[in-house]
């Protein structure tokens, strides 16, 4: 199509268009109608945010008192800065974990091994996290069934007494955390590792064989080639992932229990335990604002997200 | 493209979307009003309010829609041929909504805050009160007052009785089960107390004590296990009764006053008594991380010898387990110890008609009434459906590697659908704490086992009911925050993390403004 006839085309009015493309547009109507009906019409609910509202009787009008009540309370600033801190460590974690496994997986000369060892780390991506917590529960529990603390028996750390007890890595205030990163980095450091494999696959072999020559070791070559290519890849991975950060839930969910609260409460449990384990019929409207404030800061981290990849790619995510 | 595909295509598009539409939008108002029509009068009761309805010409029902737990006769286990064989005793049109048992209470939240109600729906005990007094549920009294239920006489009324609710926003019967609300009580195998030299189960906590130490000591393991060390749906103390006896950790009626009894004496008492435990490695260690299912799986583990659990039908799982997984299936139902005194009954979950059913009397009538009809329906609801679940013939029934023989007109289980190797247990209700008597008798009455009729036996002869879990609006937006931190320190205090004062502290610092303020709106 030559380009006076792109302009006679574009050229022509709005209605015309349309018109022209109908069939394309009549296509594209279910997907719009679908996308108006379950992700915006929702969005209405959030109205509720300034009203009392037990989903039952007719909702109160109650002003800013939510957000006024969230803002008191000790149990939601606790959780806004759980999920900040698990949140932000765990990506931080799982994505240098993945840079450094992509780079030693990409080191591997037998292919065989290699493929076998990726689909080995994969696998652990499609476990559920209630597979998940059951399969670390037994592995972790402070009994003489729990596999590390027989480890730590045999090795001479604990003994199984009063005096020198198993870890109940589960159920310690100390040992949550740490043990909360590991299970995450376990579970979802070899799904991480493939975008940074296609990274290491785009690298051209030239520039290897080029440092070869001019007489680069094995480090220097990771130093000065692989890492500096892989580095675009790793910030735009750390960006799109923190504006993620508010969304998490499930895996804490399932890992938490009545002695970590204090370590392990997020916003999602928080608004989950306000909803569900109140033991009543909860106000909607207080869960709902919380809720609202998660997206708010949510969004927020998107917008800066999109702000830094701009700066650092020379293009937005949104 | 083409223009005949692209016509096509947008056609099919359309057309997927319209009947995904329509099948989403579609739903049968037959028996329903709209949720307006449900809401509440400033003075409590409900515009559906039964004062002029009890009359003797009910219109019988065309279709009730019914939301139950996992204790009606699941999917797996043939409710297909149970409802088809109660909507033919019946003579109407049953539809049953059963969600996942135990997301049952966060499913019929979303329910009801969704605005479409079903005609019948089952209560958890703990949310009973604050439905009524959202007026989501219908006052059924009088219809219970002037029904043939109650005039036959059959139905033991302490139990209708005492889910009548009298206060100041509210009164009515809102509510009723069929059976009582069961609870549970202390199994110890027999095989451990052979094995440890202990001829009689213990009477008082400090033989309670020194019997799980003898486990521990010939065992080599904790003695009691439980899914938590504090259950957040009343009576809360339920799976380790021995160590909270008398202490109760919410909100309370006492001489005329409401108390919270989480800082109470005995609360501090019962923590103590389980943190010793627990440091003296009787009690579980995984208690905290444990659930039901895991407790359960350790006792037929034979990994501990003292569980508190459901009286009645559970008696005989448990015993049945054990022997499945090779062990002696031999349990004892303990009395409750002198410290104790009583078994705490729980509230039954109870089974309400919602305010959105168009003919709740009807409903009532031929729904309700039918379910303690001491007869062909009840047999139903107790048993299940002959030829699928019991029989009478003269047959052979195999069941794992098990079988026996049964001559014709002998009142048999046959094997569960769900699982072959065990027999069918019981429909809905458990015919051992059933709230009526039968018009003749008991048809299953023989094929309960001895094991289940002991363990409701010493239940029914040592409980007491629970009290009804108390309700308001300040109570619901702030009973998360306090069960978070009432649940929290039980966990740190048991497990050694502080002590039982630095506990109180804790709750006192955390939520002591919100138990203020839940006193003074109940007692106000």
């Amino acid at each position: 199509m030559s380009k006076k006839k792109k302009n006679q085309v574009s050229s022509k009015p709005l209605s015309a268009r349309i018109y022209n493309h109908r069939w394309f547009y009549l296509m594209f109507l279910p997907v719009l109608v679908f996308i108006i009906v379950n992700n915006y019409l929702p969005m209405l609910g959030l109205r509720y945010a300034w009203y009392n509202y037990n989903g039952v009787k007719e909702p109160v009008f109650v002003g800013w008192d939510n957000f006024a009540k969230m803002f008191s309370k000790a149990g939601f600033w606790r959780a806004f800065y759980n999920t900040l801190q698990l949140s932000i460590i765990k990506l931080i974690l799982n994505t240098f974990a993945a840079v450094i496994i992509s780079i030693l997986l990409n080191e591997m000369v037998n292919l065989a091994f290699k493929k076998f060892t990726q689909t080995l780390i994969y696998l652990p991506h499609f476990m559920s996290w209630v597979v998940t917590a059951s399969v670390f529960g037994l592995i972790l529990a402070p009994t003489d069934q729990g596999l590390v603390n027989t480890i730590l028996k045999a090795i001479g750390v604990v003994d199984g007494t009063a005096e020198s007890p198993y870890i109940y890595f589960l159920g310690s205030k100390t040992w949550w955390r740490p043990v909360y990163y590991v299970i995450n980095l376990w579970k979802d450091t070899g799904w991480g590792t493939i975008i940074f494999m296609a990274t290491l696959a785009g690298i051209s072999p030239e520039l290897y064989e080029a440092a070869q020559i001019d007489g680069a070791g094995r480090w220097q070559r990771m130093k000065y080639i692989t890492l500096p290519s892989l580095a675009n890849t790793i910030i735009t991975v750390l960006i799109l992932n923190l504006a993620k950060v508010m969304n998490l839930f499930e895996s804490v969910f399932v890992l938490m229990n009545d002695i970590v609260v204090e370590q392990s409460d997020v916003l999602a449990t928080y608004i989950y335990s306000q909803t569900f384990n109140s033991g009543t019929i909860p106000n909607f409207g207080y869960t709902t604002a919380v809720g609202l404030a998660r997206s708010v800061v949510g969004c927020f981290l998107v917008l800066v997200c999109n702000y830094a990849s701009k700066k650092t790619r020379g293009k937005g995510i949104v | 493209m083409r223009k005949t595909t692209k016509k096509v295509l947008s056609a099919s598009l359309i057309a997927t979307l319209a009947v995904s539409m329509m099948a989403c939008g579609s739903k049968d108002t037959s028996n329903s009003d709209s949720k307006a029509d449900a809401q509440t009068k400033e003075d409590g009761t409900t515009s559906s309010d039964s004062k002029d309805n009890a009359k003797s010409d009910v219109e019988k029902p065309s279709k009730i829609t019914v939301m139950c737990d996992g204790t009606v006769m699941t999917e797996d286990n043939g409710r297909a041929q149970f409802e088809s064989a109660l909507e033919a005793a019946l003579g109407l049109d049953i539809q049953f909504i059963q969600p996942d048992h135990s997301s049952y209470s966060d499913v019929l939240q979303q329910t009801i805050t969704g605005g479409e109600w079903p005609d019948v729906v089952i209560i958890p005990a703990t949310y009973y009160q604050s439905y009524a007094k959202q007026g989501v549920l219908w006052d059924m009294s009088d219809a219970w007052e002037n029904s043939d239920l109650k005039a036959s006489g059959r139905v033991d009324e302490r139990f209708v009785d005492c889910l009548y609710i009298d206060d100041e926003d509210i009164k009515g019967l809102f509510g009723m089960s069929a059976t009582r609300g069961n609870g549970c009580v202390t199994y110890v195998k027999q095989q451990w107390l052979d094995d440890c030299g202990i001829a009689e189960v213990p009477t008082t906590y400090d033989e309670y004590i020194d019997m799980l130490r003898k486990f521990k000591e010939v065992k080599g393991t904790y003695a009691v296990s439980a899914a938590g060390l504090i259950s957040k749906e009343a009576p809360y103390t339920n799976y380790l009764p021995e160590f909270y006896q008398d202490a109760y950790p919410d909100f309370y009626e006492k001489d005329g006053k409401y108390v919270d009894g989480f800082t109470e004496d005995a609360m501090k008492e019962a923590l103590q008594r389980l943190q010793d435990a627990y440091t003296e490695g009787l009690i579980d260690p995984t208690a905290v991380t444990n659930k039901t299912s895991d407790c359960r799986t350790k006792f037929y583990d034979d990994q501990f010898g003292v569980f508190t659990y459901w009286a009645g039908t559970w008696a005989n799982n448990l015993s049945t387990n054990l022997e499945a997984n090779g062990k002696n299936g031999d349990i004892v139902a303990m009395k409750p110890i002198k410290e104790l005194g009583k078994y705490v009954e729980r509230q039954s979950p109870v089974w309400a008609i919602t305010t959105q059913c168009k003919n709740p009397e009807g409903v009532y009538k031929y729904f309700f009434e039918t379910m303690l009809d001491g007869g062909e329906v009840q047999t139903l609801w107790t048993y299940g459906v002959k030829g699928v679940h019991w029989d009478t013939k003269a047959e052979t029934v195999t069941w794992g590697d098990k079988s026996k023989d049964y001559a014709e007109g002998e009142f048999h289980m046959l094997p569960s659908l769900e699982d072959s190797t065990k027999l069918f247990a019981k429909n809905h209700i458990d015919s051992t704490i059933v709230i009526d008597t039968w018009v003749d008798s008991d048809p299953g009455a023989k094929s309960i086992p001895e094991v289940s009729q002991k363990s409701a036996e010493v239940f029914n002869e040592n409980s007491v009911i629970a009290n009804v879990a108390v309700s308001n609006d300040i109570i619901a937006q702030n009973s998360g925050d306090i069960w978070t931190c009432r649940a929290n320190i039980v966990a740190e205090v048991v497990t050694g993390s502080m002590t039982v004062e630095e506990g109180m502290a804790k709750y006192e610092k955390e939520v002591g403004d919100l138990v203020e303020d839940c006193l003074k709106s109940l007692n106000k």
